[in-house]
């Protein structure tokens, strides 16, 4: 067992380290609906599968097949863009459709969640009875669609003694942490960041600025469903599968990284993500890959016992003065 | 007239909080709305900004009906406020926060920035540190300076004396003459009535969300009723010689007890606050 894990301690913290990477991207999207709206956006997850769809769609189009090298990151930025973009404009059309008429109604937060469930289940039925199958072209029970050929071709990229890094895992933990820089900019140094975390402090005193919220609120769907995407075309180019259920797990996982870390911080998202991933890697060298869900949902309940808040807390907000 | 509120209805729920407020602020005034907790003098406000909805009457901005625009728009309209208990963004900068006055304009706002913190000194030498860990007064200071980064009209203020020391309400009280000075019209909501009265030209008086009484902000220093339920009656009956004129009111019995229950209560609420912000100035002394 131990000695299990002792072996496999290097192949598990890349492994853990690129998974994590995904569930960080996933957790932002979480995160950032949370601190602005107080909501958690359960469809969010299906915002991820869209994405993976967008990039079968784009491997398919592209006619991609064992790619390689520089090749292969050239595949990896055109699918985060077509991804990204895509899953994007969903999340802008469910904040429309789901979550805004309510607001206006002035509904109350838990009717927003039943949406949120509602939505997904939606978005999950309508790929699975029809986008797939149009789009697609298959008729494969459930949508399900493993690509017959890998259009990855995979090689070690770096060799240091114990550690072996494959390009894929490499290209998704790099992407994902320039995203996160990217995002991190964005909400930290630009006009429209400053009205995203003012919304989150406080909503009031930021209409009082001139804050138009509505617009800060599409912002952050946008802003959070992009980077969904992304995660998901670095999904997609890891794992080299897609499935209309795909979301479900991985947006629990990424919701968890998001609790873990802090819901609303968006710094916590990014710790509870890499957290989360190296502990289903070292969980499952230790105790057997079947384990591996029950040792990532164990962490959450201890960190949360000892830290309700999570990891870093809850900072985007803070307690308000 | 630059502001006029015209008989503005506004309910929370089923409860009436306004009910049919009139008022009106001129171009280069202050104006005070006096009154009790609960008279709607925050609602008031909050109504003019536009973060409450009307269920009657109407506003009228600068000659303009803004009664439906959205409270953002007003900004740039030129409707400034410093919200109650200041509304600092606790996790941005002092300069962040600062920035977010500025935020619907367009353009550079560095201009803007140098006077606020010409106006404020101490903002300056905290201008990276984070507005949630400041003090009382340095955040009403801050509520202040952002709230005119818009360039407002009008700057609404909301008791920005609430919580702070003595020596820090007169500061704070010098410098809203300053900016009228300067030519800001200001709106100012006050439990403070003594203070705000003194460098107000006009004041509205509101009880349970009416108005009960206007004048200029002088006549009611000297007016009996205000002294006792808004000035605290007693303090001044306390000091001996400056109570004989407010003797001669017309029902000398009930007002002096309706002042001395009110006036006990004033003076507690009033002392832990001026201790807390005196902790708060400790603190912060340089």
């Amino acid at each position: 067992m131990l000695d299990d894990f002792i072996n496999q301690f290097w192949p598990s913290t890349i492994d853990g380290l690129s998974l994590g990477a995904i569930y960080a991207l996933v957790a932002l999207g979480y995160t950032m609906v949370y601190g602005v709206l107080r909501l958690i956006n359960f469809a969010h997850a299906d915002i991820f599968m869209v994405g993976t769809f967008a990039a079968l769609w784009t491997v398919q189009t592209m006619g991609v097949s064992s790619a390689g090298g520089i090749g292969l990151i050239g595949v990896a930025v055109v699918m985060a863009l077509v991804a990204g973009a895509v899953s994007g404009g969903s999340a802008l059309l469910l904040e429309v459709a789901a979550y805004r008429p309510l607001r206006k109604k002035g509904a109350s937060r838990l009717a927003a969640l039943i949406s949120a469930i509602g939505a997904s289940i939606f978005i999950q039925q309508l790929f699975a009875t029809t986008v797939i199958p149009w789009v697609f072209d298959t008729s494969k029970e459930g949508g399900k669609l493993p690509l017959n050929e890998h259009f990855v071709s995979r090689n070690d990229v770096v060799d240091l003694g114990p550690i072996h890094i494959s390009n894929d895992k490499l290209i998704v933990f790099v992407g994902a942490v320039l995203m996160m820089i990217a995002l991190d900019q964005f909400v930290n140094r630009t006009k429209l960041g400053r009205g995203i975390r003012s919304t989150a402090q406080d909503p009031e005193t930021a209409v009082l600025m001139g804050v138009n919220i509505d617009r800060v609120v599409s912002v952050t769907f946008l802003v959070g469903g992009a980077m969904a995407g992304v995660a998901a075309a670095l999904y997609f180019l890891r794992f080299e599968q897609a499935w209309f259920f795909t979301g479900f797990l991985l947006g629990i996982k990424a919701f968890t990284a998001a609790v873990l870390g802090g819901i609303g911080n968006i710094r916590g998202a990014l710790v509870g993500g890499f957290a989360l991933g190296l502990f289903e890697m070292y969980g499952s060298s230790l105790f057997g890959s079947e384990w591996r869900d029950v040792v990532a949902f164990s962490v959450l309940i201890l960190v949360l016992m000892f830290r309700p808040t999570g990891i870093l807390g809850e900072s985007l907000q803070q307690a308000r003065a | 007239m630059l502001l006029e509120i015209r008989d503005i209805h506004v309910h929370y729920g089923k409860i009436a909080a306004l009910k049919g407020i009139t008022a009106s602020v001129d171009e280069g005034e202050i104006v005070t709305l006096i009154g009790a907790n609960g008279a709607g003098k925050t609602t008031t406000l909050k109504t003019v900004s536009g973060l409450r909805p009307l269920s009657g009457g109407g506003i009228v901005f600068d000659g303009k009906d803004i009664s439906k625009m959205p409270g953002h728009k007003r900004v740039l309209a030129g409707i400034g406020q410093a919200p109650e208990g200041r509304g600092i963004f606790p996790g941005m900068t002092v300069e962040e926060n600062l920035l977010m006055g500025a935020y619907a304009r367009k353009g550079d706002s560095s201009p803007e920035l140098k006077e606020a913190y010409e106006l404020f000194p101490r903002l300056a030498e905290r201008k990276n540190q984070a507005g949630g860990t400041m003090s009382g007064g340095e955040q009403q200071m801050l509520a202040i300076g952002r709230a005119l980064m818009a360039k407002p009209k009008v700057l609404l203020l909301d008791e920005p004396s609430m919580g702070l020391a003595p020596m820090l309400v007169q500061q704070i009280f010098t410098i809203i003459q300053e900016i009228n000075r300067r030519g800001t019209t200001v709106l100012l909501v006050e439990q403070n009535a003594q203070q705000a009265l003194q460098i107000a030209h006009r004041a509205y008086v509101l009880e349970t969300g009416r108005v009960v009484k206007t004048a200029p902000a002088a006549d009611l220093l000297d007016d009996p009723e205000v002294r006792a339920a808004y000035l605290g009656g007693d303090l001044g009956a306390a000091k001996g010689t400056a109570a004989p004129p407010a003797a001669p009111a017309p029902a000398p019995e009930p007002s002096a007890t309706s002042a001395d229950a009110g006036g006990p209560a004033d003076a507690d609420s009033a002392d832990p606050a001026g201790t807390r912000a005196d902790d708060g100035e400790g603190g912060t002394a340089p």
